[in-house]
């Protein structure tokens, strides 16, 4: 009895290194998957991993199970909960999963990322299944817009970054894996900026305050009613910190006019002329709003009108 | 053009290349798709301008795309490419031999509609109750091709290399080159401000080329990640600079006194350059360090960049560091905080000006002249914590508190800065059931002291009384009002409440729908004035119907409501 006892213990052990030693499968051939999922089984040979696994001689015989894990309870019983779901956070290992074979440093923080901590998983914005000739990310930015459903509607504003037209991708400005993207040079934002309007940065001799102080001063990044990216549409953005032109108070005449030094300068006036003149688009003479090193004219501003 | 013959040499030089490492590589699975297609629009009666981005062209129009994938025993290369028009496309080459060499160039291309100001507000004479007749100052504009069509046509080159030196330590060196390429035409506006105030309307050639190179390479030693980087920045406009002839000083009708006029200006009479944009350079160093613990990481960076305007040599520099300890404190708890310090420090410049009225009899004269300090010279430090906590397989809460102190050294004042203090706190709440319904919310709160500011930006109170520049005389200049508007404005909030709550329900693969509601909801009531309030309100939902690879529909809609109060501050005319 104690022989036996001893002897199934051995056997026990030794079964148990040699089930350590396999690959995750345990040994349900795709044809028994393809049962029920044939749709995706079909496809598998063109997908992305499909692809790779035939051309490496030791993924080669990779199936199902390499990434799912052992299916013989999810045949026996058909639970989905009885195998491994990568695209269910819920489920015990299965929001890591992917990163066992993808070990980039790219996704070194991805446990501390904001996504992760939103129980995203991996299959949340990556098809796995799909085949080569789709991109692994369903269709890159407008798989993030299906949760930030505020930005989608930011970015469908008159004006806005080209991300509908497919111009630009959400990850040009974000990092979605959790990269330390706060470890960069500049807390507001405005480095980022910089790196594709190099022509705001500067240092210019004439500034405006708050182009130093942060694009997002003035600027919402993923689009508004105003042009230009603009919070407010001019001139209400300018007069919520300067004062209205002090020539907009100016009465006009009404009728046609020309200019006695320049003939060639007419037009025609009414009682609010220059009202509509100084309070329509401050832009129009102050050009230069993000800097210039060219003075303005007026002696008295110290040439810092930016009008030039 | 010139940057896609680029790409395409940059490209058939890859190809070459890879065909030769990859000679010996075994046996490769190949796959590609080609998709042909086109697009066409109809402008009968609308204007060809439908968008920023979007030019209609009346006309059918080919397009395709092009997918290629070659996977070998050690290689992948993989070709992406989408050919829209002659001025929206975009490939990409990618390719990863052995894990060793990894390198992929991009390109891409967009065409902006600028778009023209016809400027038909610029126009007015003044009306003199006194006389009965067409007064004194005059606005009037000229615009030189009213049927311009201005746009910019962006193209960018994105070529990155990465090489495996040690597989021991993992030393990989990085090398990436950008280049963005800007041609095209933009409305050019000149506005002379004499004897009368003329705006010209002219066109302006586009130019500009931007190299951006950055070389890094990262190492893991003895439980370390340790990186440096090095980047580098050429911004070079090569626009023909825009000239207009800034008129001569003299009286707005008379064409009399132009010395008392003329003395108001810096020049007249002149042809000048305007809308001039500086060639700049810029220059980083970033060394970075990642340390492991057990089931956490401590990570820093220290950098330092400059970047300086060749024009006229002034420099700006910033020293950042910045550092972050994630943890997991529990199985199901972590800790993730955060400390940040970065100062900015620019160069000043003594402005010289001509002196207002040099030399004049009645003693009424003023120097202007002036010691420009930046407003960007600052310190700025920003510290968080975060605590994340797994109730239960089905339920997250996070709670976060953080600190930012911005330091202005030189605004409004020169040593006399401004300093901003915000606290805030967040708490998130997700709730996952399978794959079946997840929904999630957030508050947050912030709280402002000393938000920034428009330095004397309003006339908020009484003026004071105005003294003239010689006590001895009547006279008060008309730039002298500025000195009535003593009063700070700022439209920044001194609290901020927010929310955004969203679910989803996907009661199967095949279908999905989500709902949410985001609001934002901040003020600041510690002006003298007018209180500041703004509010956001943006509902949303959208449904998604799949069912199967080849067929999807989805439907959405957002709404989004936003209401602000302001103050704004009425003209002052005194002369």
């Amino acid at each position: 009895m104690k022989k036996t006892t001893c002897g199934g213990l051995l056997l026990l052990f030794v079964g148990m290194l040699l089930l350590m030693s396999q690959p995750i499968s345990a040994g349900v051939s795709d044809e028994v998957c393809a049962g029920c999922h044939d749709d995706v089984t079909e496809m598998f040979s063109n997908t992305a991993h499909g692809i790779y696994f035939s051309s490496i001689d030791r993924l080669k015989d990779a199936n199902c199970e390499a990434c799912h894990g052992s299916a013989v309870d999810h045949i026996k019983d058909g639970d989905p909960a009885l195998i491994i779901n990568p695209a269910n956070s819920g489920q015990f290992g299965a929001k890591e999963l992917c990163l066992t074979c993808h070990k980039s440093h790219k996704f070194d923080n991805w446990k501390f990322s904001a996504h992760a901590s939103a129980d995203l998983t991996c299959a949340d914005c990556h098809s796995v299944h799909t085949s080569i000739e789709n991109p692994t990310v369903k269709s890159s930015s407008e798989n993030c817009l299906k949760c930030h459903a505020d930005v989608r509607a930011s970015l469908s504003m008159p004006s806005h970054h080209p991300i509908g037209e497919g111009k630009l991708e959400c990850v040009d400005c974000h990092g979605v894996h959790g990269e330390p993207a706060r470890l960069t040079m500049d807390y507001s934002g405005s480095e980022l900026c910089y790196s594709c309007h190099a022509e705001k940065e500067g240092p210019f001799v004439y500034e405006h305050a708050p182009v130093q102080e942060g694009c997002l001063t003035c600027h919402s990044p993923h689009g508004t009613v105003a042009d230009n990216l603009l919070k407010q549409s001019e001139p209400t953005l300018c007069l919520s910190c300067h004062p209205m032109h002090f020539h907009s108070s100016v009465v006009g005449v009404d009728g046609a006019f020309v200019d006695p030094l320049a003939p060639e300068r007419s037009g025609t006036s009414t009682s609010d002329s220059f009202e509509r003149g100084f309070n329509t688009k401050c832009t129009q003479c102050h050009t230069e709003i993000h800097g210039s090193d060219m003075p303005s004219q007026t002696t008295s501003t110290g040439g810092n009108a930016l009008t030039r | 053009m010139k940057l896609l013959i680029k790409f395409v040499f940059v490209l058939v030089v890859l190809l070459l290349a890879n065909s030769f490492v990859l000679a010996d590589d075994g046996p490769t699975t190949e796959s590609y798709s080609f998709w042909l297609g086109g697009h066409y629009t109809d402008f009968t009666d609308y204007s060809k301008k439908v968008g920023e981005y979007n030019k209609g062209e009346n006309e059918t129009l080919p397009e395709f795309k092009l997918n290629y994938l070659s996977s070998g025993p050690n290689s992948i290369l993989r070709f992406l490419g989408h050919y829209y028009d002659n001025k929206n496309a975009y490939a990409k080459l990618s390719s990863t031999i052995s894990n060793k060499y990894k390198l992929s160039v991009q390109y891409r291309s967009l065409l902006k509609q600028e778009g023209q100001d016809l400027l038909t507000n610029m126009e007015g004479r003044e009306y003199f109750p006194e006389t009965g007749t067409q007064g004194g100052k005059i606005l009037t504009h000229e615009i030189q091709d009213p049927n311009a069509d201005y746009n910019t046509y962006r193209q960018e080159l994105l070529s990155q290399f990465s090489i495996l030196l040690s597989e021991k330590n993992n030393v990989r060196l990085n090398a990436t080159h950008r280049m963005i390429l800007k041609t095209g035409t933009e409305q050019k506006i000149s506005s002379d401000h004499c004897f009368s105030c003329h705006l010209t309307s002219m066109e302006g050639k586009v130019n500009n080329t931007q190299h951006q190179f950055e070389v890094g390479i990262d190492a893991d030693i003895n439980k370390f990640d340790i990186g440096y980087q090095f980047g580098y920045r050429l911004y070079d406009p090569k626009n023909q600079a825009s000239m207009a002839y800034y008129d001569d000083a003299v009286h707005p009708t008379k064409g009399t006194a132009g010395g008392e006029f003329g003395s108001r200006l810096i020049y007249e009479d002149v042809d000048a350059e305007f809308s001039v944009v500086p060639k700049t350079e810029k220059m980083s160093h970033k060394v970075k360090f990642k340390r492991n613990f057990g089931q956490g990481y401590l990570a820093g960076v220290l950098g330092y960049a400059s970047v300086e305007n060749k024009f006229t040599s002034l420099k700006s520099n910033s020293y950042s560091s910045a550092f972050n300890y994630a943890t997991f404190l529990d199985s199901k708890t972590k800790l993730i905080a955060k400390v940040a310090v970065s100062k900015y420090d620019s160069d000043s410049i003594y402005i010289d000006l001509p002196t207002f009225r040099e030399g004049a009899a009645d003693g009424n004269s003023y120097n202007f002249d002036f010691t420009r300090y930046s407003a960007l010279n600052r310190t700025n430090a920003n510290m968080s914590a975060e605590l994340i906590k797994r109730m239960n397989s089905n339920l997250t809460v996070a709670g976060l508190v953080g600190y930012n102190i911005v330091n202005r050294d030189d605004y409004p004042i020169h040593d006399d800065g401004t300093s901003t203090k915000k606290f805030y706190a967040q708490g998130k709440f997700r709730y996952r059931k399978n794959l079946s319904l997840r929904s999630s919310l957030k508050v947050r709160f912030e709280k402002i002291t000393d938000p920034f500011i428009s330095a004397k930006g309003i006339f908020e109170a009484n003026g004071t009384a105005l003294r003239p520049l010689v006590p001895t005389s009547n006279w008060v200049f008309y730039f002298q009002r500025e000195g009535l508007r003593y009063q700070n404005i700022t439209t920044m909030p001194t609290q901020v409440f927010s929310f955004n709550w969203n679910m989803s329900y996907n009661p199967n693969m095949k279908f999905s729908t989500t709902f949410g509601v985001k609001g934002n909801f901040d003020k600041n009531d510690d002006l003298d004035s007018l209180d500041v309030k703004h509010t956001s309100f943006i509902p949303s939902v959208s449904l998604q119907y799949t069912p199967d690879n080849l067929f999807s529909i989805q439907a959405g809609y957002s709404y989004n409501y936003d209401k602000s109060r302001l103050p704004v501050t009425v003209a002052l005319m005194d002369g």
